[in-house]
């Protein structure tokens, strides 16, 4: 019998760096023990997130008994190996190879904007020599123009080939290569098309050098003069970690900050260039504003809060609602609840991207954590474009596909992910959830089980095929169980809760997990605050309606809210930002700070609580939301609004407990009709709140949308319009001038009109008929 | 390794510019692959598409390989740009690519380049005015050292040049 006690299953091997012992695991290379044990080794191309290249060779080291120096980011870690960065013939290898990479580099770090924080100076400084012996010309490379995000000056490049790597393997888009050979070889994109990856950006920190650079950003600062601030972005429900780069309080730039559990190394576009919107003056109000005979004028905090403090004591409690965005910070909801509850209104909803509201409000249903999304084995999308919902999610699927497992996606058109579909089931917006019905309808013949209810029913009369039985067969066998990952386009669905339902009961069945998708960044801080009603409150005419930091077009349903805001007595709008669609329909505007203007805590999609700090002034009278609230909160008279400071405040929210996250099965079924065409309200990737809206990098880069109405080529003949005509799309006697463009992954018999944008004010994403008519202008 | 993406599905440029007999080429070239290292057939399909295309490749015949192919355009780029024995300007009937490598440079490449360019009155890289002649830019070793100065005419090997043998080559291809 052989002693095991000193064999646990090992898999790590001992070598020795520069005379330190280290462990590193069986197949690692040197680099990456290094990098464990701090010891720093130069590298260019080598990155921890990518793979290996060993083409820029500046990571030479000396190991013991090899013939010559050995690049540490390619060569293997052995038991017993011994390496040494710093001998005589490390430093040579790695003087000599930066000697060459520097013969191509144009010595103009004066003007480069990467100067100052370049890991070709920082190693050259430390590795090469201190003076140029290379008197030749150097070569010159024409640079490209990949659109409003990324700067290149191609000559700089070093040919580390990062930036090809990361599209080719993390991004999933390969437009650029190495085109030539040897040193005429240069990055460049295939026909000059512009880079369109919605994590594009992060080219840009991984660039060793200036050669690719972040575009509004430009000349705009040096390294060394910027501050950085931890926070944590706004634009969807990951809550990527981030900097932002301040120079005397003005927020220049933003860079991803490292979160394994979260976004890894990376941020999407909309979080890197966000920030720009805060730029763009126009509509944003810095100072208090109040209509008086359809004229506005601007008055002091004191009248405002005076103002409304009189109007709130004119009505009841039942007759104030309040109807707030998604990206505010949990301790503004936490005030606003406080300050309704005082009111005696129950009527504050957080839903205003939804249509379906027959269930109530409750934490999103998150089975599987965002890490652990890249381990899944069968994926299932339900309603859901994931690469522009959340970037971040979709490059965790991304990575599961890359590791073997099979996505399949139900939805109203196809999105050409970056990953193969195993099926790929789209309809138009009533007939993919058809379709999502038939898979229940085929697994409950195979398993021989049944939803319950009314839902049960409705299944039933669905008709299957082919490929759904497939699909079903495949969920149903018991190697691996499957991620239903519900999208934000079931979210905004009119059948919502239908969707939700069937999809629980088919992990139910299947033994499969379910994650949620929730617009916004902190809708789950906005639920824990309580933040929600019963039933629709749009529905129920009220005379007093506050509108917290929300647009018209961050509504779901644009046409009915603003018919409820014109229909009321009084409307004040908390905002940063008041375009004349919100103007038009209020009678006071609070000029409060937008997210990175504030302090607060974020709860994102997958229940992680992540405080955010203020990053940037505020201009003129703006003030942070939870202080206006505390102020009002005090002139009411009200209990409990005497918070010192947002600490006060984060101490309250802290102790929000998770609920659990039940989808309840038993739901009515809903069937709405059509007349004439079927509505995709699309939400575009660049149109989902008040920052992004207004960031011009991102409205001129390749993935921001139009003012277009999208439909398949085969419905033109019944539309008796072409592509390119100015068309009114008519839903319920409301007109939306729009212009006609056709797609063939939009299915027959439906109309894609994007919304979030002031072109898209007369729809209402619940009302699924729309017709396609003549411009009424 | 590098990540074959998925691609778009639409091949109308491909069936547009490809002949039936390129394409039953590349198809050829795509049998001896496995599906997911199908970028390999990159180079046997570009030498169908250039003979296709009367000896060059244009930027579309490229894009039409890299639908065919189902590989992002850039791979296609990258391999045409690569090759010496591709051409991404149109170029003569004939290329001469004369080795300038280490074996023939000390071998004498130096003056075999000198002399066809003064008989052909071109320099590397260009294309006599009634189209016959190319000279190849650049030629790396092609492994005929034994042989050096040596140049290769349409894909075949010349060695031991001298300007007889280069007048006798060289008037061979203009009659």
């Amino acid at each position: 019998m052989t002693d095991t006690t000193n064999q646990v299953a090992d898999n790590t091997v001992t070598i020795e760096i520069d005379g330190q012992p280290v462990k590193a695991d069986k197949g690692s290379m040197i680099i990456e023990a290094a990098d464990k044990q701090g010891i720093k080794i130069p590298r260019f191309c080598y990155h921890k997130k990518l793979s290996i290249a060993a083409n820029c060779r500046m990571c030479m080291v000396d190991v013991e008994k090899a013939p010559k120096p050995l690049p540490a980011c390619a060569t293997p870690v052995m038991d017993g190996m011994k390496v040494y960065t710093q001998s005589k013939r490390a430093t040579d290898a790695q003087r000599n190879v930066m000697e060459f990479l520097l013969i191509n580099h144009p010595l103009d770090c004066p003007i480069c904007d990467q100067g100052g924080e370049c890991e070709l100076q920082d190693v050259s400084m430390g590795y090469g020599r201190d003076v140029s012996r290379y008197v030749d010309s150097k070569r010159v490379v024409k640079d490209e123009n990949l659109g409003s995000l990324i700067a290149t000056d191609m000559t700089r490049c070093i040919l580390c080939t990062r930036c090809v790597r990361f599209l080719n393997e993390i991004a999933g888009t390969d437009e650029l290569g190495g085109i030539g050979r040897g040193d005429r070889t240069n990055i460049s994109t295939a026909v000059g098309a512009s880079v369109g990856s919605e994590m594009s950006g992060n080219v840009i920190d991984l660039c060793p050098v200036g050669a690719l650079t972040n575009k509004p950003f430009r000349y705009k600062a040096r390294a060394w003069e910027l501050m950085a601030t931890s926070a944590i972005a706004m634009h969807d429900g990951v809550g990527s970690n981030l900097y932002y780069h301040t120079r005397n309080g003005d927020i220049l730039r933003t860079v991803p900050q490292d979160n394994e559990a979260i976004n890894e190394a990376w941020i999407a576009d909309r979080d890197r260039y966000g920030i720009h919107g805060l730029k763009n003056q126009e509509n944003r109000v810095t100072q208090p504003m109040i209509k008086e005979n359809g004229q506005w004028r601007e008055a002091s905090w004191e009248d405002a809060l005076n103002m409304l403090v009189n109007q709130f004591k004119k009505f009841d409690g039942d007759e104030i609602a309040l109807y707030t965005s998604n990206y505010a910070t949990t301790e503004e909801y936490h005030l606003l609840k406080q300050l309704f509850d005082h009111l005696g209104s129950h009527h504050h909803e957080h839903r205003i991207h939804m249509t379906d509201f027959s269930e109530h409000d409750r934490m999103p249903r998150v089975d599987v954590a965002l890490a652990d999304v890249a381990e899944q084995q069968k994926i299932v999308i339900v309603g859901g474009h994931i690469r522009h919902e959340q970037p971040i999610l979709n490059h965790k699927i991304r990575q599961a596909w890359l590791a073997g497992a099979t996505v399949s996606s139900f939805g109203p058109q196809a999105f050409a992910p970056n990953y193969d579909l195993l099926h790929d089931f789209t309809g138009n917006s009533i007939n993919w959830v058809k379709q999502l019905a038939s898979l229940a309808k085929s697994v409950a013949e195979i398993s021989q089980q049944k939803p319950t209810g009314q839902l049960a029913d409705w299944v039933m009369e669905q008709k299957t095929d082919e490929d759904i039985n497939h699909l079903a067969k495949q969920l149903l066998k018991k190697d691996t169980c499957a991620l239903f990952v519900i999208g934000q386009i079931s979210e905004q669905h009119p059948q919502a809760n239908m969707i939700k339902a069937l999809t629980a009961w088919l992990a139910q069945v299947t033994g499969g997990k379910v994650n949620e998708l929730f617009t916004g960044a902190n809708a789950v801080g906005a639920h824990q605050a309580g933040l929600f009603a019963d039933g629709d409150i749009k529905q129920k005419e009220h005379r007093l309606n506050l509108i917290y930091q929300a647009e018209i077009q961050d509504f779901a349903d644009q046409a009915s809210i603003k018919n409820s805001l014109t229909n009321s007595d009084f409307c004040v709008a908390f905002n940063a930002f008041c375009d004349d669609a919100l103007k038009a329909r209020v009678d006071l505007i609070l000029p409060i700070a937008l997210l990175p203007e504030v302090t607060g805590s974020m709860t994102n999609n997958y229940a992680q609580r992540q405080v955010t700090m203020v990053a940037q002034r505020s201009p003129g009278e703006t003030k942070p939301g939870w202080r206006v609230l505390r102020v009002l909160g005090n002139l009411m008279g009200f209990d409990g609004f005497d918070y010192e400071d947002i600490n006060d405040v984060m101490s309250k929210t802290e102790r929000y407990q998770a609920e659990p996250a039940i989808i309840h099965q038993d739901c009515k079924v809903l069937q709405p009709a059509v007349k004439g065409l079927a509505l995709y309200p699309h939400q575009g990737i660049y149109d989902g709140d008040q920052l992004v809206r207004r960031s011009q990098p991102l409205q001129d880069s390749v993935l921001a949308t139009s003012d277009t109405v999208c439909v398949n080529p085969s419905d033109l003949l019944s539309i008796g319009f072409n592509e390119g005509d100015l068309v009114s799309v008519e839903q319920g006697g409301r007109y939306a001038e729009l212009t006609l463009s056709v797609s063939d992954q939009v299915p027959e018999g439906s109309a894609v009109v994007n919304m979030g944008r002031s072109s898209s004010l007369n729809i209402d994403a619940g009302d699924l008929s729309v017709g396609i008519i003549g411009a009424q202008s | 390794m590098y990540q074959v993406n998925p691609q778009s599905n639409d091949k109308t440029l491909a069936n547009e510019l490809l002949t039936g007999e390129t394409r039953a080429h590349i198809d050829e070239w795509l049998s001896k692959y496995p599906h997911d290292q199908r970028r390999s057939a990159v180079i046997g399909a570009l030498h169908a598409a250039q003979d296709q295309n009367g000896g060059w490749l244009s930027q579309e015949i490229m894009q039409a390989v890299a639908q065919y192919l189902e590989i992002p355009p850039v791979w296609v780029y990258e391999a045409a740009n690569f090759y010496s024995m591709f051409f991404t300007k149109p170029s003569g009937k004939n290329k001469v690519a004369i080795c300038t490598n280490i074996s023939c440079m000390l071998r004498g490449s130096e003056k075999v380049v000198k002399y066809a360019e003064q008989k052909l009155g071109i320099k590397l890289g260009e294309t006599t005015p009634d189209g016959q002649i190319t000279l190849v830019k650049e030629e790396e070793c092609v492994a005929a050292c034994t042989g050096a100065p040596m140049m290769i005419i349409n894909g075949h090997y010349h060695e031991n040049l001298t300007e007889e043998k280069i007048d006798e080559l060289l008037g061979g291809l203009n009659s």
